[in-house]
């Protein structure tokens, strides 16, 4: 299933996800933040999602209401977070986006995402976390668009995963 | 043979203990094969077939229920020609079918099939899977003691390991606890021992945990391990047997502090405790709240939180965890358990990743160390460890305790290394 949007509206929500994708990338954690609702979610499940799993029912790697995205950001902003002092080097290449639905100005799309890393803060070890990616996006009252909820489904989720303190 | 008792004095360590692929190699043998080692609880396969994998040092295991309610605890490797009859985290079975030449084992490992069976001429007997000679639990922690040499699992666990495991399953109105329905592995590059330590470490919190602390400043961490020197009334506590806890208990200001709500807000849990123990055991428990300590050598009771440290390389550890969550009470206790417990642990946790960064730089540091320089003529490679040893105390119930910020927790670990090492 994939929903119909015009050929502009696609590239102004792909254009979307890029720009969230550098911000995530670059650390830019305020604009990154300036980037999503009131209401976000934001979830890592720990292990395969069956569909319609509820994401409360167990435990995972992150399961962020907006508040907890709010002391994530804030944690990530003192600057003594060992975790991610100094910030990892990141890159990540997100393919295969679709719009899944688009109604009433919110758009539910997914994309396939691969996140390079290297986690410069001792290891420095070059760190692999391909997953995909299921975004809502909403229209706000001036009409941009702003990130309602992401869910990153690692491949490698359930299995023993090292330090994972950057925006996934 | 290295001498352990050269390189683990009262007051210092030798860092080629956490690098040494064959000092690594003793401690699989006089720790995780002599030794009892926490395996899982019971209410992980609380019906007939269901099972998990572990390992207990490296070797595999399989923890499943018998259809006579027996846990068993059984190599993880078909007697055959050795291939894993398990490979995935948890499942059902009603008995176990290897998958290269089909012999088939019974819940409690003996070898019941074996396909072709005119060209076989052994006692199928003697090719049931190998087990730990010693499996035994309390309230429903189940440890193993692969080699048969430990003695009982009463003298293992002492008063400390008893104490803490009762206090935790004492939260619940009946009792007993279950587990969250999932581990969560955290991939750590360092020595398996750094684990042990930091988790009972009640120094590093303001330095480690500085970011936690100012992002989320409502946590009952401010109370218990903060503030100057002795600005708080915790314990670092040394039970005797490697069991070491940091005992939160005499900073807690108000009562529930450690699950951060008031009695109101959870006043059916409250009443079913008071129901099940009477007011005042169950007021001392909602007081003092769940143990933050080590039972020897790779269990952590992180509050609600269980964690096992598993030993992967000299190099390289798993620290896995679930949540605790109580028999008893209602679905939305439970999941404030579950919340907490990812706020606190894993790999995209606010405290534990911390962790994790400071034992990879420890690692990056001790790497080189050789055994050979802790007696050079000019030594080399020797650790501290001797915070508030001059200001440890021994309590009336036997307890070695000292400051929260005293090393005394560590020092507790590494005696009983020493004299497990040095059997
Ligand atoms: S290896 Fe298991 S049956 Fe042959
Ligand atoms: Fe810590």
């Amino acid at each position: 299933m994939s929903a119909a949007v015009s050929e502009a509206e696609r590239r102004e929500l792909e254009a979307f996800l890029f720009l969230e994708a550098r911000l995530a990338d670059t650390s830019r954690y305020a604009e990154w933040e300036a980037l999503v609702t009131d209401d976000m979610s934001y979830w890592v499940p720990a292990g395969p999602v069956q569909p319609g799993a509820d994401p409360a029912a167990g435990l995972s790697y992150i399961n962020d209401n907006r508040a907890r995205l709010a002391t994530r950001i804030r944690q990530l902003q003192t600057g003594k977070r060992h975790a991610q002092t100094p910030v990892s080097r990141l890159a990540r290449s997100l393919s295969n986006i679709e719009v899944l639905a688009a109604t009433d100005g919110e758009y539910t799309l997914c994309a396939t995402q691969v996140v390079y890393e290297v986690a410069t803060q001792a290891s420095a070890r070059l760190q692999l976390w391909p997953g995909r990616v299921t975004y809502r996006l909403r229209r706000a009252e001036d009409g941009s668009l702003r990130m309602a909820a992401k869910t990153v489904e690692l491949v490698t989720a359930g299995e023993p995963l090292p330090n994972l303190a950057f925006l996934l | 043979m290295t001498n352990y008792g050269d390189l683990v004095g009262g007051d210092r360590v030798h860092a080629s203990l956490y690098a040494d692929e064959s000092v690594f190699a003793d401690e699989l043998d006089r720790i995780f094969t002599r030794g009892w080692v926490f395996v899982g609880h019971d209410s992980e396969v609380a019906e007939a077939g269901q099972w998990v994998t572990r390992r207990i040092g490296r070797e595999p295991v399989i923890m499943t229920r018998d259809r006579d309610g027996s846990v068993h605890v059984l190599a993880n490797r078909c007697s055959h020609r050795g291939t894993a009859l398990c490979w995935e985290h948890r499942g059902r079975a009603t008995s176990f079918q290897c998958n290269y030449h089909a012999w088939t084992f019974g819940l409690d490992g003996s070898l019941r099939a074996v396909p072709y069976p005119a060209g076989f001429e052994k006692d199928r007997v003697s090719l049931g899977l190998d087990r730990p000679a010693q499996v035994d639990s309390y309230r429903g922690f189940v440890f193993a003691n692969l080699d048969g040499s430990a003695g009982p699992l009463a003298a293992h666990l002492g008063r400390g390991g008893v104490d803490m495991i009762d206090r935790l399953c004492d939260l619940s109105p009946t009792g007993t606890i279950h587990l969250a329905p999932n581990w969560i592995g955290h991939q750590v590059h360092s020595n398996w021992k750094m684990w042990p330590e930091s988790d009972n470490d009640g120094y590093h919190l303001n330095w480690v945990h500085a970011s936690m602390v100012s992002s989320a400043p409502d946590t009952y961490y401010q109370e218990t391990v903060l503030g100057g020197e002795t600005g708080n009334q915790s314990l670092a506590v040394d039970w005797g047997d490697g069991h070491v806890e940091l005992d939160f208990r005499p900073s807690y200001r108000r009562e529930l502090a450690w699950l951060g709500v008031t009695r109101e807000r959870v006043a059916s849990y409250c009443d079913a405790l008071v129901a099940a123990r009477g007011a005042e055991a169950a007021n001392r428990s909602l007081w003092d709240g769940p143990p933050h300590g080590l039972i020897f050598p790779n269990l952590f009771l992180g509050e609600l939180n269980l964690a096992i440290i598993e030993p992967t390389s000299a190099s390289t550890m798993v620290h896995w965890h679930t949540a605790v969550q109580l028999d008893g009470v209602d679905e939305a206790f439970n999941r404030r358990i579950l919340r907490q417990s990812e706020a606190a642990m894993g790999p995209a946790a606010f405290i534990v990743p911390d962790d994790a960064a400071t034992a990879e730089r420890m690692q990056l540091a001790v790497d080189g160390v050789q055994p050979g320089w802790a007696s050079a003529a000019d030594p080399r490679g020797w650790i501290d460890m001797s915070r508030g040893l001059g200001r440890e105390r021994t309590e009336p119930d036997g307890r070695k305790a000292a400051l929260i910020s005293d090393e005394t927790t560590n020092r507790g670990f590494w005696r009983q290394y020493r004299t497990v090492m040095s059997r």
